[in-house]
């Protein structure tokens, strides 16, 4: 495994870990932000940060915690934040689901569900505006999806041809809801059509092939001056039983936000034996004897920084 | 001259020397151009952009603050105000982000007010208060030859956000031309005249109702000040207030039909401060029928009010 590569399972590796140090600490109630955990979903942020350049930006959404540390690789200023402190991401004034960081390019991030696309439209057309080939990546799911601006924003990109990157993350649920227990299904590839869109569909969690797919999209957004749109799917890990008289297993709680009750700090913080865990995709480019190693070396390193 | 095109011509103005706009809309370069308010916008410099969009106002409003934050000043034209209500979401939650920096770059949304009344629901909504209040953000109307000039001058382009909003009744009627005594620094309101017998204050798109008042007054031998309020949040009245203080005589006129109403703060700064001999408040009630399509203009009985003011 060559070194770019490595930095990509590290970078994998090392945000589910932060996340879980998150999570403890939430767990502890030291937070009074409202804060959702993306685990699962790192393998898409080490993607989507590796395919960024220097001159594209991000807008994101209310579950940020994921891009917001791959962009940052640190710790610590995230959880000042997340205490409000002077020193954190956002000098206290951000908190969680509002939190962007200009320095990394992150330039904005909504909690009202749909907000960001416009936003991220203006700035795409601003872009054109100054001839700059910056690309805007646009991060949603598959709620705000059910909302106008969704369709207002990629009906404007096209209709002004801006580059851009619209990643859907399909986790299937908004709130304690399934998609199909609140709508009717939504082909996103039939919809892209219906707009002269190029639509790309992930799932599987490997970080490399997310990289290769991600970057070719971004080459014909920018190529062709057009919005592009690609759905992952994927699980926001974290589920938990909960006691319950009519469920004699308890009952299943999606995660949505909070702290994640079952999920404990261990020396390989893998929570599903299926590629529905980027960290045992992981175990396919490396031995787990590496993994854990390596683990080990970045959990100490996370500890010393936030001590 | 009509009010559309003395608007229009200012807007013309202001765009020919600012650099680098983007001015987009619903038929802003085509068609109508908005029953000619943004005619010829296109043609007037040749660096702005100019872009007829969809009809999609969430996504129009978020654009603005995207360009913004991008450091590119933009303005969104809008046939009605009433279809602000679909951005709404973005003039609360993304503005109160963005406002917590300092701005390089300027968007103002220039929409029309609905305030003929026949278009029914939406002329429910005849006023600025509302919507500056929900969101804690400037507004202004724009009534007359002298404050268009003054506000569209100071505030179009000016880096930050606000809404500038000129009224659908006024818009075909001749330019109110009028003179002005003095002015609020910051454009938020506007003394007409200088008077002794009452102080009129007028908010909203109400100056033409105050300003026929005042001229039945002087046809009586009667003299009063004349204020026209144009800002939509609560700002510093201290001159209107000591203008109130002098005459003790107050007739406030407001046209909104807002429960919000900016005038009723204000009565009260003007009642905790001064012990006046005679108060009257020209307004809607609130049992007003004004969900449906109807007349929009206030009933005003000034023959009434002079005799009230003259006796008082």
């Amino acid at each position: 495994m060559n070194e770019n590569d490595l930095s990509i399972v590290k970078k994998v590796l090392w945000l589910r870990l932060a996340q879980v140090v998150v999570n403890e600490l939430y767990k502890q109630k030291e937070f009074v932000v409202p804060i959702h955990l993306a685990l699962g979903h790192e393998s898409l942020a080490v993607a989507v940060d590796a395919v960024m350049e220097a001159r594209d930006n991000l807008f994101l959404s209310h579950r940020n915690i994921h891009y917001n540390l791959t962009r940052m690789q640190s710790l610590k200023e995230e959880l000042d934040e997340y205490y409000l402190r002077k020193s954190g991401i956002g000098e206290g004034r951000l908190g969680s689901m509002n939190l962007f960081n200009k320095q990394k390019n992150i330039s904005y991030a909504s909690s009202i569900l749909g907000n960001n696309l416009p936003v991220g439209c203006g700035y795409a057309l601003a872009n054109k505006m100054k001839n700059s080939d910056g690309v805007v990546f646009i991060v949603t799911g598959d709620g705000a999806v059910e909302e106008g601006a969704f369709y207002e924003s990629i009906l404007f990109m096209k209709s002004n041809s801006l580059p851009a990157v619209i990643i859907i993350e399909n986790n299937d649920w908004s709130l304690a809801t399934k998609t199909n227990e609140r709508r009717a299904n939504i082909d996103f590839d039939k919809f892209a059509n219906s707009l002269d869109v190029e639509y790309l569909h992930l799932q599987g969690n490997d970080p490399f092939k997310y990289q290769r797919e991600i970057k070719l999209l971004r080459e014909k957004a920018l190529q062709e001056r057009t919005p592009v749109l690609c759905e992952v799917k994927l699980v926001t890990l974290g589920h938990w039983h909960m006691d319950h008289a009519d469920f004699p297993d308890g009952k299943f709680i999606n995660y949505h936000g909070g702290p994640a009750p079952e999920v404990q700090e261990m020396e390989y913080p893998l929570l599903e034996t299926s590629s529905n865990d980027p960290l045992f995709v992981l175990k396919q480019y490396l031995p787990i004897d590496e993994l854990i190693k390596m683990s080990n070396e970045l959990t100490s390193l996370l500890k010393e920084e936030i001590k | 001259m009509k009010y559309t095109e003395y608007i229009n011509s200012l807007l013309k103005e202001h765009v020919n020397n600012t650099d680098g706009l983007v001015l987009y809309g619903q038929n802003i370069d085509a068609g109508s151009c908005l029953g000619g308010l943004t005619r010829g916008l296109s043609t007037s410099n040749n660096s702005a952009s100019i872009l007829n969009t969809p009809n999609s106002e969430n996504c129009l409003v978020g654009v603005g603050f995207g360009l913004m934050m991008n450091d590119v000043s933009s303005i969104f034209f809008m046939k009605q105000l009433d279809f602000l209500l679909l951005g709404i979401d973005q003039i609360v939650n993304t503005y109160n982000i963005i406002r917590q920096s300092i701005p390089s770059a300027s968007f103002t949304i220039f929409p029309v007010t609905m305030d003929s009344g026949y278009e029914g629901p939406q002329a429910s909504l005849n006023n600025l208060d509302d919507f500056c209040s929900i969101a804690g953000v400037d507004g202004y109307s724009v009534t007359n030859k002298i404050d268009a000039k003054e506000i569209i001058s100071k505030y179009l382009t000016k880096p930050g956000f606000r809404i500038i909003s000129v009224g659908q009744r006024l818009l075909q009627s001749d330019m109110l031309d009028i003179e002005c005594v003095s002015q609020d620094e910051d454009a938020n309101y506007f003394q007409y005249t200088n008077g002794d017998d009452a102080t009129i204050v007028c908010f909203n798109n109400a100056l033409q109702y105050g300003y026929e008042l005042r001229n039945i007054m002087r046809e009586r031998q009667m003299s009063a000040s004349l204020f026209s309020v144009n800002a939509h949040l609560y700002k510093d009245y201290t001159s209107i207030l000591n203008n109130i203080g002098r005459t003790q005589k107050l007739i406030l006129i407001d046209d909104t039909k807002s429960r919000n109403r900016l005038s009723d703060k204000f009565l009260i700064e003007v009642l905790r401060s001064h012990l006046l001999k005679k108060e009257i408040v020209v307004g809607r009630s609130i049992s007003d029928d004004s969900f449906g399509p109807c007349k929009d203009l206030l009933d005003i009985d000034y023959n009434k009010i002079v005799y009230d003011i003259s006796t008082s």
